[in-house]
């Protein structure tokens, strides 16, 4: 009776073994704000918001707006890179970084809208212009 | 002899260690200087306001479902230099097609067909040297519903020592059914540098 059990465990666990995995996407979590630490000294990111804006046909599209505060007249330099339900990059319009300047103590804020309904995440990154 | 050959090698080392090397520019990390005139990076700003805004006011989302049909119109340059507009216009066609929202018709222009083969692979009907199956029958092109024009403009000024140049790009999307404006935008963009650049 257990040779029987043990057999047919066994089996099940070859058969297992054997069938086709289902396909997996790896997906790594992405930091949704990457600033240089070059820029940090000049400015801080206040706040980072997202919202999904209805659209008259009945979709959405992901707005992302945020803030920095500038502790030094600092030029940066700030991109949205947007991503579908799998991690797979959606292209935007331009390639480049869109150029801005904060003064000290001043406030800015900023929006960038994903170019696809089908955008579900994103990243901003923030870096210092030479 | 030997100290001739010495010099001529030197003088090559020289030479060859001044000479700029050319070399591609990526645009998605390009830090290079910047110009007076209008550069690649302009249109580029432009054209991401202009798209995003466009996205967001919902202007060029369709409630009934399926795309808006869209023409170019007028984009009138009306600055010093010889701009070609399409190095704005296409960015801003590739973006709206590629959201899925919104198709550009080649048929129809202000000057003609941007693609006069529609028109010409028309004139193959009734053709007895054509398959008749594969030409395109009648009242199968698709009117615009919208339409896409604008403008460049250039002020020069002189600040101090410096010239500031200022261009505005100014677009307007056009609901053809009614003639009005559904969506109308501006990117300024201003630069200033030494007075002795041109801008033209």
């Amino acid at each position: 009776m257990i040779t029987r059990v043990i057999l047919l465990a066994l089996l099940s666990l070859v058969l297992s073994g054997c069938a086709t995995q289902p396909p997996r996407s790896e997906l790594y979590d992405r930091e949704e704000l990457s600033v240089d630490p070059e820029v940090q000294f000049g400015l801080v990111v206040t706040e980072l918001f997202q919202e999904r804006l209805r659209q008259p046909s009945g979709n959405s599209l992901l707005q992302v707006a945020f803030a920095v505060e500038g502790r030094a007249d600092t030029r940066f330099g700030w991109k949205v890179t947007w991503f579908n339900a799998s991690g797979m990059e959606v292209p935007g319009v331009g390639k480049g970084y869109r150029e801005a300047r904060v003064l000290p103590g001043q406030h800015r804020y900023f929006k960038a809208t994903a170019p696809h309904p089908s955008v579900d995440s994103f990243q901003l990154h923030l870096r210092e212009m030479r | 002899m030997f100290r001739k050959a010495f010099l001529l090698i030197l003088a090559t080392v020289l030479v060859s260690g001044c000479a700029t090397q050319t070399r591609y520019v990526d645009p998605a990390a390009d830090d290079g200087p910047v110009s007076m005139s209008l550069d690649y990076r302009d249109f580029e700003r432009a054209a991401t306001e202009a798209v995003e805004d466009m996205l967001a006011s919902g202007a060029v989302d369709n409630p009934d479902g399926g795309r808006y049909i869209l023409v170019v119109s007028r984009i009138t340059n009306d600055t010093m230099q010889r701009i070609d507009t399409d190095q704005l216009i296409k960015k801003i066609r590739v973006s709206l097609l590629r959201s899925g929202k919104v198709v550009t018709t080649t048929a129809v222009g202000l000057n003609g067909a941007e693609d006069e083969m529609s028109m010409r692979a028309r004139e193959l009907r009734d053709s007895e040297e054509f398959d008749q199956s594969g030409v395109q029958r009648k009242g199968t092109l698709q009117a615009p519903d919208l339409s896409l024009s604008g403008k460049l403009i250039q002020r020069n000024h002189k600040v101090g020592r410096e010239q500031q140049v200022e261009y505005y790009i100014q677009l307007t999307v056009t609901e053809l059914g009614t003639g009005l404006a559904f969506w109308e935008g501006e990117t300024p963009i201003i630069k200033r540098g030494s007075d002795k650049s041109v801008s033209w």
